[in-house]
Order: C-alpha cells, then structure tokens, then sequence
C-alpha cells in the first residue's frame, strides 16, 4: 500500500455557492511542516482533475498546524444546481487525502 | 461567571429537542437554533406561495410546543432563524401556541427587514448595481423568476429585542455566526467597535452553528474513538464565554460525543475562505490569531481571537429559479459492460432527440460519481450503476423524458435494468444562488413585539 496524505493528514470539505474549501489538518508538527512545504495549491490541483474547474487558492494556519484550499467552480455550478451525487461536496477532502505521499 | 450559549439547531430539519437536555440539566443561559443553510429560504418561498401564512420552518412548531415551555419557565432566551421568509408569521403560531400552553407573561419578538424581494427595483433605481459578487456581471432582472432576495443582518435587532426582554426571537435570515454573537452582547454589553471581542463571539458561533459537526460528527478525527451506536445520540455543544471573549467548548454534560482540538480544527475551518478574513455582518473575524488549549474531559479553551472592522455593505443572495432536474439510474452487467453503457447512452439521445433537455450528465455508482476523474475506470467491470441526470426549464419536458425512455424497456441493452424508485421519482429544482452586495443604508430591520 502507498503511504497517502491521510496517513499524516486529515480534513473536511465545505460549500458556499460553488466554491468548496477543503481543510487539511496535520496530524504531527512534523506533519504540518511537511505539507506546509510539499502541498503546494498547484499539487492540489493536479490531484483534483476535473472535480475543480477554477483557480484552487492555499490558505495558511500555522496556529493550528492546518492548510485551507479554497477551490472555484468545484462544485458543478454549487450545492442548488449540481448535479453531481454528493453536490455539497461533502466527501471532496477524499480526493485529496488519497494523493499518494513520499516522506 | 462565564455566560453559556447552547446550540441546538444547524440546519431545518436537525433534531431541535436537543435542546431540552441543555435547558433542563440547567446547563445553558441561552438557546440558539440556525435553520436557514443557502438553498432554505428557496423552498420555504415554495411553501409560501402554496399559503401565505406559511414561509417558516416546521421545527419552529416543535420548539414552541416542546422547549418554549421549559426554557421559558427557566428564563432561558431562544434565539432562532427558522422565520424564514415569514418570521412574523412564525411570531403568530408560537403566540398562539404559547397561548394554549398557558404561558402567561411571554414576549416574543419578529425581525424582519432582510427580505427585499418586493424591493429589487427601488432598490435597483436607488443605485445598487446588484452586480454578480463573484462574477462582477450586471445583474438582469428578466433572467429568470426569482424565488427570494434576503440580505444576510447581523445581530442588531436580536440584541435590541433581547434587551426588551424577549423571550423567543424569531428571525429570517441572520448571519448564521451573528444569532450567537447577540446574546453575548446583549448579556455583556459589548460595543459594537470591539472588533476583538465581537469576533471571538463570531468564533464561538461558528464553532456551534452546525450542531453535531463540532462534538463528533461528519469527523474524521474521531473515527476510531467514537462508538457508532452514539452517533445518533450526539450531545450538542455549548460555549462558556467569558467578558473578555475567550470561551471553553464543549458538548452537553451526560451525552455522547467528543470535543477535542481535532474536533474543533476541522469545525474551525468549515465553509471558511480566507481565515484571516472571516466576513460577517458585525465584524471581520481573523482565526489565525487564536489559541487552542485541549482541557481534557471534552473541553477546549479558545483565546485570543481578535477582529477587524466590519464590512461596509451587506451580502444579498438572490435564489432564482432555472428549471428542474431528474434522475435515471440504469444497470448492466457482465459481459460486455462499456459497450452496453454506449448503447445504452446512445439510445437516450436518440430517445430525446427534439426534446428540450438542457443538460445530461452520466456517472457510474461505486466507481467514479464521487470523485470524477480522480478514480481510475475499470478495465472489463462485473457490473456498472449508470446515474443518469438532465434538466431541463420546465418539468412536463422531464416527464416526457422519462416516459419515452420506458417504452424502450424491452429494446435496450442486453440485460439492462432500470432502478424503479428513479422511475416514480419527482423532479427537482435546480436554484442558481446569485450572490451580491448591498449598502447598508437601505436595510432597516424592523422588531415586533407578541405578548401573551
């Protein structure tokens, strides 16, 4: 099995209109200045393909060791009018815990 | 002596009794109950259009009934946005309710002011643009009917009614953080340019705004630690805030949950842009200043939150109606899978061909409907859950869809069936949410006073 994000991460995705955050929150300080180094909003991009359409823009809490992407038109037009099978985009932080991880 | 503000109602719909555990064990000074997420008000305009007395949310008449009588035996405010888009309306059944129950001496307090549907063009001749917040683009009233136009209000007219010693507040749409925010500044006389602590109010609300979400639930970092069988058995949460701002969180003595740093990390960041910019009506809250002490026991001391001035305009969200949606979900098996998925897609747009459909999308269940290009297809499937969604502008088109995709029931693909629950089904509306900015100057919440 491949070491992935979620091994040292966890997180939780929110919906305003068609914009989605997803927090990532690090499991150790180690943790938090690993992805604070490697999880760049571009690599994030990458992992989301299609399931985000917009600019993907990376936020910063280094009181609470977390990082927050804040993704544009991620939501197939937003919770009222997608017509994805999750349109909150309630399990959208697995996308992104699943990227395959190197120490 | 701290000041304590239960929450017990983060979306219509959430288990409002939660309340009774709270007022009863003598454990909160105050009660709020956030019912209005962004699509709410929408299908409550359905409900008003059906009768003109309607427009608020069903829990109201729960909490009326069930927690009105104990909370108010107990002195203990309840604080709720479930008016919808009828708070006087709601005013009225709860009055009469609480007439019934014999609540004597009981004051119930009406903020309305914050739907403007009926004002969109005398607002729109006073100079508001009403341009697209994110967009930029000019608003065009004639795009499509337009269900509701409320504005978000802050905790004003929640603080002044509590200060006139109301006992219930029904509001319509309030700035979920702010309808917590209000009983702190009615309770500690906080100015209304105390950025610091006003945004640490707005932290302990957002904090409890979704109930269930920050003491366990829709957690992955409880995953292991919490029992199942207790997740549909969920305290909800309570904040014991101090004058100065800082507050410990923490869940409903006696019931299950947990509340921890890890809880409240992924609470904290929940439907959040910018953390240092958390825009609300009264305050611009920055939660990238602020402490998290785990106290153990299921407490978490919050500190050191400060805030920055509030914004000068409101944010109005317009709820238009675009049309309606609808769901097939066909299945095939082995052999031959894909190919059976391009017949199958085939016949459908040959099926609705000269049909006004707007829209059909395809996914497969278990596969790629969750995260689209993330999965990998397989190669040769056993079996594939075809979810089939369209749209179109106005329902009779989605019927006639469905009802010419049944007369090929024995002509499709070998082995194909259709999931009957999707037959039956009725279609959906599809709401664009139109977010846009408005000055304050043309808001003026107005409170009426019910008194049994």
């Amino acid at each position: 099995m491949p070491k992935r994000l979620y091994d040292i991460a966890y997180g939780r995705t929110g919906d305003k209109g068609n914009i989605a955050n997803i927090s990532i929150i690090a499991r150790t300080p180690q943790a938090y200045q690993d992805i604070k180094a490697k999880l760049t909003a571009e690599r994030v991009k990458q992992q989301l393909g299609d399931l985000v359409l917009g600019e993907i823009v990376r936020y910063e809490m280094d009181n609470i060791e977390a990082l927050n992407f804040v993704c544009y038109d991620a939501l197939d037009g937003g919770g009222t009018r997608s017509l994805r099978i999750d349109p909150l985009g309630k399990s959208l932080a697995g996308a992104l815990l699943y990227m395959e991880w190197e120490d | 002596m701290t000041y304590r503000v239960g929450s017990a109602q983060g979306f219509y719909g959430d288990n409002v009794l939660s309340a009774l555990p709270m007022i009863l064990g003598g454990h909160v000074d105050v009660v709020c109950f956030e019912a209005l997420a962004e699509l709410t008000l929408a299908i409550l305009q359905k409900d008003k259009l059906k009768d003109p007395n309607r427009g608020y949310t069903f829990d109201l008449a729960i909490i009326a009934s069930k927690i009105l009588p104990e909370a108010y035996q107990r002195k203990i405010p309840l604080i709720c946005n479930g008016g919808g888009l009828n708070p006087q309306g709601a005013a009225n059944m709860v009055r009469d309710t609480a007439e019934k129950l014999g609540l004597k001496g009981i004051k119930i307090a009406a903020v309305t002011g914050d739907d403007v549907l009926s004002r969109l063009e005398e607002l729109n001749e006073k100079g508001e643009t009403l341009a697209h917040l994110e967009s930029g683009a000019a608003f065009q009233p004639g795009d499509y009917p337009i269900a509701n136009a409320n504005v978000y209000l802050g905790a004003a007219p929640i603080v002044e009614a509590l200060k006139n010693g109301a006992d219930m507040v029904i509001t319509g749409r309030v700035a979920d953080p702010c309808l917590y925010l209000a009983p702190l500044i009615a309770h500690y006389d906080w100015a209304w340019e105390d950025w610091h602590r006003l945004a640490a109010g707005i932290v302990a609300g957002h904090l409890m705004e979704c109930t269930g979400q920050v003491v366990g639930g829709n957690s992955l970092a409880v995953i292991d630690t919490l029992d199942s069988r207790d997740l549909n058995k969920l305290g909800y949460p309570i904040a014991h805030v101090e004058a100065d701002g800082s507050f410990i969180l923490t869940n409903t003595p006696g019931l299950p949950g947990i509340v921890s740093s890890e809880t409240v990390k992924e609470q904290l960041l929940y439907e959040v842009h910018d953390p240092a910019q958390y825009i609300t009506p009264d305050v611009v809250a920055d939660f990238t200043t602020l402490k998290l002490d785990d106290l153990g026991d299921n407490r978490v001391r919050i500190s050191g939150v400060t805030g920055k001035p509030r914004p000068e305009k409101l944010k109005l969200n317009l709820g238009r109606l675009e049309g309606y949606m609808r769901e097939l979900i066909f299945t095939v098996g082995y052999p031959e899978a894909w190919k059976k998925y391009e017949q199958l897609k085939t016949m459908i747009s040959e099926t609705w061909r000269g049909l006004p459909i707007d829209r059909v999308e395809y996914s497969f269940l278990g596969i790629n409907s969750l995260y689209g290009s993330v999965a990998p297809l397989p190669a040769d499937p056993l079996e594939l859950v075809i979810r089939v969604m369209f749209t179109a502008k106005d329902e009779t088109t989605l019927k006639n869809a469905v009802r010419l995709m049944m007369n090929n029931g024995l002509s499709g693909p070998a082995g194909m069936s259709i999931s009957g629950s999707t037959i039956g089904a009725d279609p959906r509306i599809i709401l664009g949410l139109y977010p846009t900015l408005i000055s304050r100057d043309h808001i003026m919440p107005n409170i009426a006073y019910l008194e049994v």
